[in-house]
């Protein structure tokens, strides 16, 4: 029988476990939009 | 797609505005009425003396860490296929 005040390692293994998501390194150092059609853009 | 070549001198658009922004630099192209955020002082200075260079390659050889180069000539790219840099 495990005390409720066991602490655990459950979670530390489940996430040692868990695949590995890739990083985002792109940049994102362009963004472009259409103000064609804004309210005061002539 | 780009048709960026990198070996080539590059330069603004003459139909293109740049207004300094703390994250880098508003670029307005009169022609296509297109507004794209440069999201990089550094990319934004590069983009501003793009023509003091013989070549794309040189300009980021000049100011740009190495490391930066790919995501910086993705981004040289994309402002190519939008007209706002033009080869001279």
């Amino acid at each position: 029988m495990v005390s409720p005040n066991t602490p655990t390692t459950i979670e530390a293994s489940d996430a040692e476990a868990a695949p590995q998501e890739p990083l985002v390194t792109e940049e994102l150092l362009v963004e472009e939009i259409s103000i064609d059609g804004m309210c005061g853009v002539y | 797609m780009s048709d960026l070549d990198c070996s080539r001198r590059y330069r603004l658009d003459p139909d293109v505005a740049l207004r300094p922004e703390p994250f880098g630099a508003l670029a307005y192209h009169y022609g296509s009425r297109r507004l794209t955020f440069l999201r990089s002082p550094l990319l934004a200075e590069l983009v501003r003396h793009l023509e003091e260079h013989a070549s794309i390659d040189d300009a980021l050889a000049a100011s740009v860490p190495e490391e930066r180069h790919g995501a910086f000539r993705h981004a040289l790219g994309a402002l190519a296929d939008s007209r706002f840099i033009c080869a001279c």
